[in-house]
């Protein structure tokens, strides 16, 4: 069994078919008798991050602005898996998913340290989830984008003290991406 | 020429990005045709206002720190507004700024292909990305400790300015180094120690929470 938060980064401003397709994973990994926790962004009270340092000086590991975003740190490092799901929007995912990645930050420790020969903050935890993404593709999504997205997303993990260790589109069978959650 | 500016800080007038527009763009209006506009995406309630300007604009200078690898969330705000332009004729040229508080410019390598890309999805003439490491705390610092870094930013602006490219040989040298040598990973750790003190432990001080540096609130056994 594993703990699975799922952050749902759909802007419902469209007809994505990113909600129903979640659903049904949702449906699968529970069925396998997984634990999900899922969060719909956009539903979600999440302001953008200030960069105040609050989080890291003031009131270390927790934000200085209580809004919803609390629930998704607390969710992160209490989960085996984490998985970002969003269009991609002007060849990178939604703004309201990058607004709440900025909003992660707590979770980690200001001090520096060197990770594969670059200067890194340190970890404030001890575990943390291992990160999977899913795309859903626009109209203009191209390959060059997915493999920004995708060293981008690398990146973030290395920050998060993680790997990304899955990457599926919503092209891919709900069962498929339940197996690849499950392996991990 | 005339520039017009985005500042995509979240810190919006008080951030270490406008801090380096300030000396750029004191450089730029050295050439007396030069005139700019600056619009700070986190203090403007109306994105159609900054949609409208970057409609008109004739070359535009998107600038931000570096959020979690990439641009802050209410850059990517923004980003989507400009969807309706994508491929429209007379679009700016476009040109962006990018710092971060790492030593070493990797860490925006990324975003960097990331906006090149953008402008090609624009269809805007891209002019290049800027890229300067090391500049967290810059506004808080006294003027003369960043007198060197000014003066390239001021050089940089006049010969954009000027020309309207950004100046190969001043960019090369923000851009440094890329990563650590194993001798300057030495170098490096050391700077960071130095950082954890002078910088983190001096903030946790002032705000009485030393003590509680390395709380850890989701733990999930205190739940």
């Amino acid at each position: 069994m594993k703990k699975i938060t799922i952050l749902n980064g759909d802007p419902g401003n469209r007809a994505y078919e990113l909600d129903s397709y979640l659903g049904e994973i949702e449906n699968l990994l529970e069925s396998r008798g997984h634990e999900i926790t899922s969060f719909v962004l956009r539903r979600m009270d999440i302001s953008y991050c200030t960069g105040c340092w609050g989080c890291w000086v003031k009131t270390p590991g927790e934000c200085a602005v209580r809004d919803d975003s609390a629930q998704i740190c607390r969710s992160l490092i209490g989960s085996d898996f984490l998985l970002f799901a969003s269009p991609v929007i002007m060849g990178f995912t939604s703004a309201v998913l990058k607004r709440t990645c900025d909003r992660l930050i707590p979770v980690i420790h200001p001090y520096f340290e060197i990770v594969n020969g670059e200067v890194h903050h340190r970890a404030r935890y001890e575990k943390y989830p291992a990160l999977g993404l899913i795309l859903e593709r626009g109209a203009d999504t191209d390959q060059e984008d997915i493999e920004i997205i995708r060293d981008i997303y690398s990146r973030m993990a290395v920050n998060l003290k993680s790997g990304l260790r899955m990457m599926r589109f919503t092209e891919d069978s709900a069962e498929e991406v339940a197996d690849a959650i499950d392996s991990i | 020429m005339r520039l017009t500016v985005f500042n995509g800080s979240p810190r919006g007038k008080a951030s270490n990005t406008a801090k380096l527009l300030e000396h750029f763009l004191a450089g730029f209006i050295e050439q007396a045709a030069n005139e700019y506009e600056t619009l700070y995406l986190i203090h403007e309630k109306d994105q159609a206002r900054c949609v409208e300007a970057f409609k008109e604009a004739e070359t535009v200078l998107l600038a931000f720190p570096l959020y979690t690898d990439c641009m802050p969330g209410v850059v990517k705000t923004f980003i989507e507004y400009l969807e309706p332009l994508c491929g429209r004729d007379g679009n700016p040229a476009l040109g962006f700024l990018v710092h971060s508080g790492f030593p070493e410019s990797v860490h925006s390598h990324f975003v960097r292909r990331y906006l090149e890309k953008l402008s090609r999805r624009l269809g805007c003439r891209c002019l290049g990305t800027v890229i300067k490491g090391g500049s967290e705390g810059i506004r808080a610092q006294p003027e003369r400790m960043n007198r060197k870094l000014f003066r390239l930013f001021f050089e940089l602006g006049r010969i954009f300015g000027k020309t309207g490219q950004f100046d190969k040989k001043i960019v090369g040298q923000f851009a440094r180094p890329v990563r650590f040598s194993k001798l300057g990973l030495l170098g490096a750790r050391l700077g960071g120690k130095m950082g954890d003190m002078l910088y983190w432990n001096r903030m946790l001080k002032k705000h009485g929470a030393y003590d509680k540096r390395f709380a850890r609130p989701y733990e999930p056994d205190k739940q």
